[in-house]
C-alpha cells in the first residue's frame, strides 16, 4: 500500500483483505502451472477466495468486482462440484490472472480515491463461454451437466463508505478575546457552531463552554483553542471565525493528522465528562465521537478495550449496568488470544530508528567525555556500569534492526508472476529457480530493489535466454532457466538473478560505445570486462536493434543503477559469452548505522565506512611519483595508487604537506582502489549517517555527515565518489 | 415508506431529515431511547417503520443498543425476516470492527459519515425501499 493512508477503516480492511487474497490466487496459480491442473485443495481454495472477495465487494459496492468474482466463482464451483476432466488448464490461468489484474487495477482506483469505473463485462464474457465450454465437454461424457447451482446465497448487507475525505487537512485554530468579552464562552461556542458546517471533525478546549459559565475566564485567560478537520482552506475557516463577534485575535495554522490527534488526547485527558451527561446532553456525543478517533488510531487493541469500559461505566446507564461491562470484555478476551502480530506505522519505526541512532551518539558523547579525561580519576565502577550501557545500546540496535528486516519471499514470489507473463508473451519456456528466499533484508531495502529487481528478471527472459527454436539449434537444453537468489555476505545482502542465456557480446557494446563516442581516447583493449559491462548501465544504451513490449529501448539499466546505489548497493555484471550472465546486486544490510574510521586532516574530523578501508600505511617519499601536472600516485608493493590529499582537495590549511608524516589511507571501491592522504588516525566508532542539510550545495567525495563522541560534527567521505 | 431517523447531533438530523424526507414520512428522535419507544409506538399502531437510520454515538442508548433492542422486539412479536425494518446505521465510526459488530446485530447497511448520498440512493433501490 501506498504512503497516502486511508482513514476509513473499512476500506482498509477490504483492500488488505482482497489483496491478500489476490496474492494466494496466484500463488496457487503458478505452483500449479507446471502441473497442469488444480487438485482439490486448490479448487477449494480459489473458491473460497473468490467467494470472499464478491462477498466484500459487495458489501463496499463495488459492482464490477462482485460480478467479475462471482463469475469466476461459478466456473470453481463446477469444477469443485462435478469434477470435470481434462479442461484446458493454460486457458484458465489465463483468465484467472486477468481477472486479479482487473481486481488489482481497481483496487488501485479505490486507493486513489477515484470511481471503480472498469468494464470486465468482455472478461465475464469470455469466462461465461469457458464454463460452457467445460460444462459442454462434461456433457458428452454422458453425463447430466451440473445445474447452474448458485452458491449458497448469503444475507446481503452494504456498507456504505463516506464521502472520500482523502484530502482533507487539519488545522489549529487559537482565538483569543478582548479582556473585557462578556460571555466568551458563548462567543467561543459560536465560532465552533459556524465552524461545525465545514467540519469533518472538530474538537475545542476549554470543552465545556456551554455547561460551565466559568469556562469564559478561562476562555479569557488562555484564549479558545480549536481542531479542525475539513476540506475547506484557511481563508474560508477564517471567514467563519470572523463572522463570530467579539475576536480579538486569530491564529490558523495547517497541521498533520499526527498533531491533531496529539490536539484531541491532551484535550480528552482532564475532561471529566460524567457530569456533562447530565447538564448537557446534547454536548457530550460531540466530544465522544472526538475521543473516538484517536483510539482507533493509535491505541492498541488491549487499551481500546480499556476505554470502552471506562466509557461504559462513565456514562452511567442506569438500565443495565451489569450487563454492558461484561459484554465489552468478551472480545477484548478474544482479540488477545489470536493477535501475535501487530502492524505498525512504518513512520513509527523510522522515528524509533532514529531516535536509537541518536541514542548511539548519546552514548559515545558520554563515554569518551572529556570529563572523565581528568588525570588520577577512579573510574572502575563508570567503566563497569558503562560497558552495561553499551551492551544494552547494541542489543537494542540489533533489536530493531530485526524488528524492520523482511523475508524477500513476497518479492521474489512476484518475480514468479512475471516469468510466467513474459515467457509466455515471447514464447519462451523458461522456469525460473528461487535460491534463499527466507534472506531478510530491512523494509526500506525491500521497496527500493523490487523495481531493479523487476527489470533485471524481465531482461533476462527478454534478451537473455534465446528463443526455442534458437536455444534447440544450439544443442542447450531447451528450457531456459533463470535463478533468482538471495545471500547474505559479510554485511551485505546479495541477490543475484542469473540466466542460462545467451551473454553478452563484449564485441557487440565496445561497438555500440564507440559510436556513442563513450570511450574517449583509450583504446579498446584497456577496457577491463568489468567497465565494457558497465557500459550497458548508462542511459540511452542498448545494442538491441528490436524494441519489444518489455525492453530494448536502452532505457532501464541507468534506472536500475540508479535505485541501487539510492540505497548503498552496487550492481555487479558478469557474463560469459554463449553461457549467460549473471546481475548481482549488492546491498548493505541497513540504511542507516554503520561502522566507521575516523581521521583527521588540518582540524577536520572525516569518517570513511570501515570496510571500504584496505590498509593504513605510513609511506616514504621514495614511494611518492608526481607527474609533471601535479597529480600524485604512491607506489605500495609494486602496486600503483593515484593519491588524494585531502587538505589540498578540500582546501584546508594547515593540513601536513610530507608524506611522511601523516598516514595513507587505501580505500577500495567496487575494485578499483585510491589512497587518500590525512594527518592522523582517530579511532573507529558506530556512525549514524545523517544527510547533508538541503542549504548546503552538493560537496563531492562527501556523502554526509555524522556525530561522534566528543560532539563535533564529522563528514562522511563516499569513496566512490571521489574515485569518479 | 415510514422512516424513523435516531440522531443526536443537530446538523446531521437536519441533513438525514432532508435527504430523507423525498423517499417517505420521517419521524425523528434524538437518542437510542426515544428511537425504541418510536419503534414500539409504531408497531403498537400497526404502522411499522420501513427503514430505520441510528446513529452509533448517542446518549442514553446508544445506535448497537438501539438496534440489538429492536431486534430483540420483533423476534420476540415473531415478526418474520423479510418484514423486520431495514436498519441502516450511520455513523463516523468506521473500523471494521464496529462496522461487522452493527453487522452481526442485524444492520442492512452501515454507512459512514459523512454520507455518500448516491451510494445511500443505491442501497434504497437494492434493498426494494424505492
Amino acid at each position: 500500500m501506498g504512503d497516502d493512508m486511508i482513514t476509513d477503516g473499512m476500506l482498509d480492511m477490504f483492500i488488505f483483505e482482497t489483496e491478500q487474497g489476490l496474492e494466494n490466487l496466484e500463488n496457487i496459480c503458478l505452483e500449479s502451472k507446471d502441473v497442469g491442473e488444480f487438485d482439490d485443495d486448490h479448487v477449494n481454495e480459489i473458491f473460497r477466495i473468490m467467494h470472499t472477495i464478491k462477498g466484500a465487494s459487495a458489501v463496499m459496492m463495488y459492482q464490477n468486482i462482485t460480478t467479475l468474482s462471482h463469475k469466476l466463482e461459478d466456473v470453481f464451483y463446477f469444477i469443485r462440484e462435478s469434477k470435470p476432466e481434462k479442461i484446458p488448464h493454460a486457458e484458465l490461468l489465463d483468465y484467472i490472472f486477468e481477472v486479479s489484474d482487473f481486481i488489482t487495477g481497481e483496487l488501485e482506483k479505490i486507493k486513489e480515491g477515484s470511481e471503480t469505473d472498469g468494464n470486465a463485462d468482455d472478461l465475464i464474457e469470455q469466462l461465461d463461454k469457458y464454463l460452457k465450454k467445460i460444462q459442454g465437454g462434461k456433457a458428452k461424457a454422458g453425463e447430466k451437466p451440473a445445474a447452474p447451482a448458485p452458491a449458497p446465497q448469503e444475507k446481503q448487507r452494504y456498507y456504505i463508505a463516506p464521502v472520500a475525505s482523502d484530502d482533507s487537512k487539519f488545522y489549529l485554530i487559537y482565538i483569543t478575546y478582548a479582556n473585557d468579552t462578556d460571555m466568551a464562552n458563548i462567543k467561543a461556542y459560536i465560532a465552533v457552531n459556524a465552524l461545525k458546517g465545514i467540519a469533518e471533525d472538530i474538537l475545542f478546549t476549554p470543552s465545556d463552554i456551554i455547561s460551565n459559565p466559568d469556562s469564559a475566564n478561562v476562555v479569557l485567560e488562555f484564549g479558545f483553542r480549536i481542531a479542525l478537520q475539513t476540506v475547506e482552506d484557511a481563508n474560508h475557516i477564517m471567514e467563519l471565525v470572523n463572522a463570530s463577534a467579539g475576536i480579538e485575535n486569530v491564529e490558523i495554522h495547517e497541521c498533520t493528522s499526527d498533531d491533531f490527534i496529539a490536539f484531541c488526547m491532551e484535550a480528552q485527558s482532564p475532561v471529566s465528562s460524567a457530569g456533562e451527561v447530565l447538564t448537557a446532553p446534547v454536548e457530550q456525543p460531540t466530544i465522544l465521537v472526538k475521543d473516538q478517533k484517536p483510539q482507533a488510531i493509535a491505541l492498541t487493541n488491549e487499551e481500546e478495550a480499556q476505554k470502552s469500559n471506562e466509557k461504559a461505566s462513565e456514562e452511567k446507564q442506569p438500565e443495565k449496568p451489569a450487563s454492558k461491562p461484561a459484554a465489552k470484555k468478551k472480545p477484548a478476551a478474544k482479540k488477545g488470544e489470536t493477535q501475535s502480530f501487530i502492524s505498525v506505522n512504518i513512520k513509527k519505526m523510522d522515528l524509533l530508528m532514529d531516535l536509537i541512532g541518536e541514542l548511539v551518539i548519546a552514548e559515545a558523547v558520554v563515554l569518551q567525555n572529556p570529563d572523565l579525561k581528568v588525570p588520577g580519576l577512579d573510574l572502575t565502577n563508570f567503566q563497569k556500569s558503562a560497558a552495561q550501557l553499551s551492551k544494552i545500546t547494541s542489543e537494542l540496535q540489533d533489536a530493531i534492526m530485526a524488528m524492520r528486516m523482511m523475508p524477500l519471499k513476497n518479492t521474489f514470489q512476484k518475480m514468479n508472476r512475471i516469468v510466467y507473463d513474459t515467457s509466455k508473451k515471447l514464447g519462451k519456456d523458461i522456469e525460473l529457480e528461487v535460491i534463499g528466499e527466507d534472506t531478510e533484508v530491512d523494509k526500506n531495502i525491500i521497496e527500493h530493489i523490487s523495481d531493479p529487481l523487476m527489470h533485471l528478471i524481465r531482461n533476462s527472459v527478454d534478451h537473455g535466454i534465446e528463443s526455442n527454436e534458437k536455444r534447440a539449434e544450439l544443442g542447450k537444453l531447451e528450457k531456459g532457466k533463470i535463478t533468482l537468489e538471495a545471500k547474505n555476505e559479510g554485511g551485505q545482502v546479495w541477490i543475484s538473478v542469473s540466466d542460462n542465456g545467451k551473454g553478452l557480446r563484449k564485441a557487440d557494446i565496445l561497438e555500440k560505445a564507440k559510436a556513442n563516442g563513450l570511450l574517449g581516447n583509450r583504446s579498446e583493449k584497456d577496457f577491463t570486462e568489468k567497465e565494457i559491462f558497465n557500459f550497458i548501465t548508462l542511459p540511452g544504451f542498448s545494442t538491441k536493434k528490436q524494441v519489444t513490449e518489455y525492453s530494448g529501448r536502452g532505457v532501464g539499466m541507468d534506472v536500475v543503477v540508479k535505485n541501487i546505489q539510492d540505497v548503498g548497493g552496487v550492481l555487479d555484471i558478469e557474463s560469459e559469452e554463449g553461457a549467460g550472465s549473471t546481475m548481482t546486486m549488492k546491498i548493505p544490510l541497513t540504511l542507516a548505522i554503520s561502522d566507521g574510521m575516523i581521521f583527521s586532516v588540518s582540524g577536520t574530523s572525516f569518517v570513511t565506512a570501515t570496510n571500504s578501508v584496505k590498509e593504513f600505511i605510513r609511506v616514504s617519499s621514495k614511494q611518492l611519483i608526481v607527474e609533471p601536472d601535479g597529480e600524485e600516485y604512491v607506489m605500495i608493493r609494486e602496486e600503483c595508487y593515484p593519491l588524494i590529499r585531502l587538505n589540498r582537495y578540500y582546501h584546508l590549511k594547515n593540513g601536513k604537506e610530507n608524506i611522511e608524516e601523516g598516514i595513507v589511507i587505501i580505500l577500495s571501491h567496487e575494485e578499483r582502489q585510491i589512497a587518500i592522504f590525512a594527518d592522523e588516525l582517530i579511532g573507529e566508532q558506530e556512525i549514524v549517517v545523517k544527510p547533508i542539510p538541503a542549504y548546503i550545495k552538493k560537496v563531492k567525495g562527501i556523502s554526509g555527515c555524522t556525530q561522534l563522541g566528543d560532539g563535533s560534527i564529522s563528514l562522511i567521505l563516499d569513496t566512490g565518489d571521489l574515485l569518479k | 415508506m415510514r422512516i424513523l431517523i435516531a440522531e443526536d447531533d443537530f446538523a446531521s438530523r437536519k441533513f438525514m431529515l432532508k435527504f430523507l424526507s423525498k423517499y417517505g414520512e420521517c419521524d425523528v428522535t434524538v437518542d437510542g431511547m426515544e428511537a425504541v419507544d418510536a419503534f414500539l409506538m409504531a408497531l403498537d399502531a400497526d404502522m411499522p417503520y420501513d427503514l430505520v437510520c441510528l446513529d452509533i454515538m448517542m446518549p442514553t442508548l446508544d445506535g448497537y443498543q438501539a438496534l440489538k433492542a429492536i431486534r430483540d422486539i420483533e423476534e420476540s412479536r415473531n415478526i418474520p425476516e423479510d418484514e423486520q425494518s431495514k436498519i441502516i446505521m450511520t455513523t463516523a465510526l468506521n473500523e471494521g470492527a464496529n462496522v461487522n459488530k452493527a453487522f452481526e446485530l442485524g444492520c442492512v447497511a452501515y454507512a459512514g459519515k459523512p454520507i455518500d448520498q448516491v451510494k445511500f440512493e443505491k442501497v434504497l433501490r437494492n434493498l426494494g425501499l424505492i
